[in-house]
């Protein structure tokens, strides 16, 4: 096909058929998504038993989980429409993860040397690594799915930002399960969990993103 | 192109609006702007350049949506034609065929970049020309030497280089319109 004819027909149809509710479709995602998380955390996980006794350090972890997903988040919402600089923002994922690490190291050294590898590994298989990327996964899908309605032209680092806010939701549900409290184990295990999470995204955002 | 971007910016606002003239203006303005990009990085694809600007048209205007006002619309646009471009890149590379994307000067010297291939592509003619005519064009109309010189470097008559000059002259008129159609 001629570009000049390519042209005519795409005239002939100048306004967007709606405005799109870019907002509303993305909160609707994410909620829909954490219910999920949530349900498959209950399925298969349960909620601790003495979550009532330990609620402020519960809240505290999924506080901890919402804050490096809301890092991610002015990422993800800026690479969501071509041509706007991302300037500061990939940082600010990077430098809450980087936050984690300090928080976790801080919280090591504060520990009795004798307590310090069991705080640190909360006294077996950090868990977290694979159920926080299992609960983050309907998140990111349905992060996918919307991201790949809009326009990304950036795809690894959408699905980073996809997988950090997916990451941080994740571990905010798994919150209520896990029952390792010591600050150590969460700012490092949690960190390292949504950082995989990133990686992921990025992995699989490259293709699937594609529009 | 970039210097365009007010004017840009309101073709396609208006277009937006509904108006199909402006929304036309628009893709026209913005075809050449990307053919030129496209052509400054892609010297060894150079088939798939017009593919390419196609089908940047037809991203934007399905994805018109995804413009940000506050932002350039020449930043938006070529944000995506350089996805797109990268996208076709990738495509390719899965069949096993890899083109070299060319170090090329970024939005805003795309100017240069089309002179670069309007010069290519002019020597490229010039080799189809008969030598004698080859060369009296090169002396005279490029590097710009009397056309004593230049007679007395192609030991020929200083009528002849005029001659021979004026027909390639027209002989490359001819290709050019030849090769841009009607």
């Amino acid at each position: 096909m001629n570009t000049d004819d390519l042209i005519e027909a795409l005239a002939r149809d100048p306004a967007p058929a709606e405005t799109p509710k870019h907002g509303e479709r993305a909160t609707f995602t994410v909620l829909l998504g954490t219910a999920a998380a949530l349900v498959l955390l209950l399925l298969f996980w349960g909620v601790r038993p003495d979550i009532v006794n330990k609620m402020p350090i519960v809240i505290a972890k999924a506080g901890f989980s919402a804050f490096l997903a809301a890092a991610a988040a002015p990422l993800l919402l800026r690479l969501a429409r071509p041509g706007r600089p991302v300037g500061w923002r990939t940082g600010l994922l990077g430098l809450a993860l980087l936050g984690g690490v300090i928080a976790a190291s801080v919280a090591l050294f504060a520990t009795p040397a004798a307590e310090r590898m069991a705080a640190w590994t909360g006294g077996g298989f950090p868990w977290c690594l694979l159920i926080i990327p299992t609960l983050a996964a309907p998140i990111a899908a349905g992060l996918m799915w919307l991201l790949r309605s809009m326009a990304p032209t950036q795809l690894e680092l959408t699905g980073a930002a996809i997988g950090g806010v997916a990451g941080g939701l994740g571990a905010m549900v798994y919150a209520l399960y896990c029952p390792v409290d010591s600050a150590a184990f969460v700012a490092t295990w949690y960190s390292v969990a949504i950082g995989l999470c990133a990686v992921v995204g990025a992995l699989i955002g490259g293709r699937i993103l594609r529009w | 192109m970039v210097g365009d971007e007010p004017k840009l910016k309101a073709l396609f606002l208006a277009g937006l609006a509904g108006d199909e003239a402006s929304h036309r203006a628009f893709l026209r303005e913005i075809a050449g702007g990307l053919r030129a990009y496209f052509r400054g990085r892609l010297r060894h694809a150079l088939d798939d350049v017009e593919d390419l600007v196609q089908e940047t048209l037809i991203a934007v205007h399905t994805r018109r949506d995804s413009y940000d006002p506050s932002y350039p619309v020449t930043a938006w646009v070529y944000a995506i034609g350089r996805y797109r471009m990268i996208d076709m890149i990738r495509r390719k590379k899965r069949r096993g065929i890899s083109i070299a994307l060319e170090d090329a000067p970024e939005v805003g010297e795309a100017p240069e970049a089309d002179a670069a291939i309007a010069k290519r592509d002019l020597n490229k003619l010039l080799e189809t020309l008969p030598q004698k005519q080859r060369e009296a064009i090169r002396l005279v109309k490029l590097e710009g030497v009397s056309v004593k010189e230049a007679a007395d470097a192609l030991a020929i008559s200083e009528s002849d280089v005029k001659i021979s000059a004026h027909r390639g002259l027209k002989a490359l008129t001819a290709l050019i319109r030849g090769k841009e159609g009607p």
